[in-house]
C-alpha cells in the first residue's frame, strides 16, 4: 500500500490523497484534525488534486419500507410475502444485528441491501448510492459472506480467491498479495491443495469469510456466519468479524441465530418477524425495551414477608426453593428501595443476586 | 494523520479502466481453463465426442461411396457442430459452473458486467475450439483424406469465425434460459445447438427444407457460413456475400443476446431465483 502525502488544501476545499489499494485507487480525505504529513519535494504526484467538499452521511446503510413478495406457480399463482415494510439505519462503523425466528425476513432483507434482490416497494441507500440504480457502484465497496457458502466445486482455495479477486478487478502483484494475506489470516494456507468440495464446513466458511473480504469492503453482509460450527472455531470467526471492525473499521450487517453472538457482536440489533422490524436498540435497550424485567433473587430470614409483592417496579414475586424471585423493572432502580424495605420489616438478608435477561429472552418474548 | 474512505477511482484513467475490463474478463478465462485441466468430461468434450463423430461421419461417405466434393460437405458439417457445441459450452459453463455449485450470487455481488462473462469464457471458448477443429482436420485428413484447407485459408478462418460467433450467440442464449428457468433450462446447453444446426442445413443443403422452415435458416448466421465455406468446394452459393451476411446476423443476435441475458438477470433479481440457484 502506498500512501502519497499531499499539499495543503485551498479554500472550500479538502484535502485528499490518492492510495493504491491493490488494483484500485482511492482517494482519501485527510482528517481535518490530524497532523498532515508534509507534502513530498519537488513534482507532486498527479493524483493530488483538491476535491470540492461533498456531505458525507454518517449512516452506511439507510432503509426505508422496503417490501418483497416472492410468488411462485404458473396456473395456481403463490404469493409469500417476505418482506413488509422494513426500516433501517446502521452507521458507519457498527455491527448491526438481524436477528428473528425462521422465515422472518432477514436473508430477504440481506440481500436487497447486498443488490441480489429487487425490493417491491420502498428504497435503499448503501453509503450514499441507491441500491437499485446504483448496485453498480455499490458492489465495488461491499461484500458477502453466508453461513452455508458455497463455492465451484473443483476449485482449490486460493484459486476461489484468484478468481473473485480478478473481479473485483484485482490483478498481478496485488492479486497475489491480498491472496496469501487472507489464506494466511483465515489459517487456509494448509488446504491449498485441497478441493472445495473436500474442505471440512469450517474451512468452507473461513474460505467464504477470506473471499468477502478480497475486495476490502466498507460495508460486510455476514448472513449466520457461525452456522453449523463447531463452538472453538465460531469464537474463532467472532473474534475476526471484531477484529475486522476494529482495524478496518468495516460496517458489519450480519443475521444470526445465536444470541450469545448477538450480544457479543453487536452494536444495534434488529428484531424481524413476519416481514416487519418489531424492535431495534442495542442489546441492553432491547433488553429494557420489552419490560421482561430483571430478576432480583434473595434468600431472606424470614424466608417470604408479606407485602413485598406491593412494592413500586415489582413486578412479580416467586418462590424457589428457599430463595425468592422479584422480578422488577429495573434493578439499577429497584434494588435499594427493596434492600431498605427488608431491613425495615427487620428481615436478614442472607444473599442477594441480579440477574440480568438475556437476549435469548427477549428472542423468545419477540418471536411469540 | 487519520484516513477516510470516499468513492473509489474517481480519477481512475482510460489505462486503468481497459485493465481492469480486461482483469474481470480474464477471471472467467481463469476459471474455465482450470476446470478444462482438472476435469475429465472436458476432456471428452475436445477429443473424444469430435473424434467419434469425424471418424463415424467419415466412415458413412465411404459406405455410400460419395465423391471427394460431396464428402466435404458432409465433413464440413460434422465439424461445424463440433467446433460450435465445444465453444457455446464454454460460454454456458460461465453461468453452469454456478448452478451446478449453487454459488450464483457470489458471481453477481461483484462489480461484474454481462460482457465480462460472456467474452472472457468464450475466449476459451475459441480456443478449445480450434484444438477440435485441428484434431478433425488431422483425423479427417489422414482417415478419409480430406482437405480442410482445401476451401482457401481465408474461407476456413471466416467459417471458424463465424461458427464461434454463432456458439457466442447459444451460449447467451443459453445463460439467459437458465436464468429464467432455473436447473430445468440446463439440457439447453446440449440441445440448443443440435436444434440450431438442424434448421442450418448441417449434412444437407437448405433447399432439402419445407419452405417455412427455409425462412427460418435465412435468420441463422451459421447458415450462411455452412454457404461460405461449401462454395470453397465447389458447391455453388445459396447467398450472395455469405459471409458478409453471415457476420452481420451474427453480430446483431450478440447484441440481442447480450440484452437478453441482461435482461434475465434483472428478472432473476425481482423473482429471487438469483438466491435461489445459490446455497
Amino acid at each position: 500500500m502506498t500512501v502519497w502525502p499531499g499539499p495543503s488544501a485551498s479554500a472550500g476545499h479538502r484535502q485528499v490523497a490518492w492510495l493504491s489499494v491493490g488494483s484500485t485507487q482511492r482517494f482519501y480525505q485527510i482528517d481535518p484534525d490530524g497532523a498532515n504529513a508534509p507534502a513530498p519535494a519537488g513534482p507532486l504526484p498527479p493524483a493530488w488534486y483538491d476535491e470540492p467538499v461533498m456531505p458525507v452521511s454518517p449512516l452506511a446503510v439507510e432503509a426505508h419500507d422496503l417490501a418483497k413478495t416472492f410468488r411462485s406457480g404458473w396456473l395456481r399463482r403463490r404469493e409469500t410475502p417476505a418482506l413488509r415494510g422494513a426500516s433501517l439505519q446502521v452507521e458507519r462503523g457498527a455491527i448491526f444485528g438481524l436477528l428473528g425466528p425462521n422465515g422472518a425476513g432477514k436473508t430477504t432483507l440481506l440481500s436487497i441491501l447486498a443488490t441480489l434482490l429487487l425490493p417491491d416497494r420502498g428504497s435503499a441507500t448503501i453509503l450514499g448510492h441507491d441500491v437499485v440504480r446504483e448496485a453498480f457502484a455499490i458492489r465495488r465497496r461491499l461484500n458477502m459472506a453466508s453461513g452455508n457458502a458455497s463455492f465451484v466445486w473443483s476449485l482449490r482455495p486460493a484459486e476461489v480467491l484468484a478468481f473473485y479477486g480478478r473481479l473485483y478487478g484485482l490483478h498481478g502483484r496485488s492479486l497475489r498479495t491480498r491472496v496469501a494475506e487472507l489464506l494466511d489470516r483465515f489459517e487456509l494456507t494448509p488446504h491449498l491443495k485441497t478441493e472445495y468440495n473436500e474442505l471440512s464446513t469450517g474451512l468452507k466458511q473461513r474460505l467464504a469469510l477470506a473471499k468477502a473480504l478480497l475486495n476490502r469492503p466498507e460495508v460486510l453482509f455476514l448472513d449466520e456466519p457461525t452456522l453449523g460450527l463447531d463452538p472453538d472455531v465460531s469464537i474463532r470467526i467472532r473474534a475476526q468479524i471484531a477484529e475486522l471492525r476494529r482495524r478496518e473499521g468495516t460496517t458489519i450487517i450480519l443475521t444470526t441465530h445465536y444470541m450469545r453472538e448477538a450480544d457479543e457482536l453487536c452494536d444495534r440489533i434488529a428484531f424481524i418477524k413476519g416481514g416487519r422490524i418489531l424492535a431495534e436498540g442495542s442489546p441492553d435497550e432491547l433488553k429494557r425495551q420489552i419490560r421482561i424485567g430483571d430478576v432480583v433473587a434473595l434468600r431472606l430470614d424470614p424466608a417470604a414477608p408479606a407485602g413485598l409483592a406491593d412494592l413500586a417496579g415489582v413486578l412479580q414475586v416467586q418462590t424457589r426453593g428457599d430463595r425468592i424471585e422479584c422480578t422488577v423493572d429495573s434493578a439499577e432502580k429497584r434494588l435499594s428501595e427493596i434492600l431498605r424495605w427488608l431491613v425495615e420489616q427487620h428481615v436478614v438478608i442472607r444473599d442477594c443476586q441480579v440477574h440480568e435477561p438475556e437476549l435469548e429472552e427477549v428472542f423468545v418474548e419477540l418471536a411469540r | 494523520m487519520s484516513w477516510r474512505a470516499e468513492p473509489i477511482a474517481a480519477g481512475a484513467g482510460a489505462a486503468e479502466w481497459w485493465m481492469e475490463e480486461w482483469v474481470r474478463l480474464s477471471a472467467f478465462a481463469y476459471r474455465n481453463l482450470i476446470m478444462a485441466r482438472r476435469n475429465v468430461f472436458f476432456l471428452f468434450e475436445l477429443t473424444f465426442w469430435p473424434g467419434v463423430a469425424m471418424l463415424s461421419h467419415g466412415l458413412l461417405t465411404r459406405f455410400l461411396d460419395l465423391t471427394p466434393q460431396m464428402t466435404a460437405f458432409i465433413l464440413v458439417g460434422t465439424v461445424a457442430l463440433s467446433a460450435v457445441q465445444v465453444c457455446q459450452l464454454d460460454v454456458a459453463y460461465a453461468v453452469l459452473f454456478d448452478i451446478w455449485s449453487k454459488s450464483m450470487k457470489h458471481q453477481f455481488l461483484t462489480p461484474v458486467r454481462i460482457h465480462h462473462l460472456a467474452l472472457g469464457s468464450w475466449v476459451v471458448g475459441v480456443g478449445r475450439g480450434v484444438i477440435v477443429w485441428a484434431l478433425m482436420a488431422v483425423i479427417g485428413g489422414r482417415a478419409f483424406g480430406f482437405d480442410f484447407l482445401g476451401a482457401g485459408g481465408m474461407r476456413v478462418t471466416l467459417f471458424l469465425l463465424g461458427c464461434f460467433l454463432t456458439a457466442l450467440v447459444i451460449g447467451l442464449l443459453v445463460c439467459a434460459l437458465v436464468l429464467l428457468w432455473g436447473t430445468r433450462a440446463e439440457t439447453s446447453a446440449w440441445a440448443a445447438v443440435n436444434f440450431f444446426v438442424m434448421l442450418s442445413g448441417i449434412y444437407y443443403p437448405v433447399s432439402v427444407l419445407p419452405g417455412w422452415v427455409q425462412t427460418i435458416s435465412a435468420g441463422i448466421p451459421l447458415t450462411y457460413f455452412l454457404d461460405g465455406i461449401r462454395a470453397g468446394y465447389g458447391f455453388p452459393p445459396r447467398f450472395a456475400h455469405p459471409f458478409a451476411i453471415g457476420f452481420a446476423l451474427s453480430l446483431l443476435y450478440a447484441v440481442l443476446a447480450h440484452w437478453a441475458l441482461a435482461a434475465a438477470v434483472t428478472r432473476s433479481r425481482r423473482t429471487g431465483l438469483l438466491l435461489k440457484l445459490s446455497e
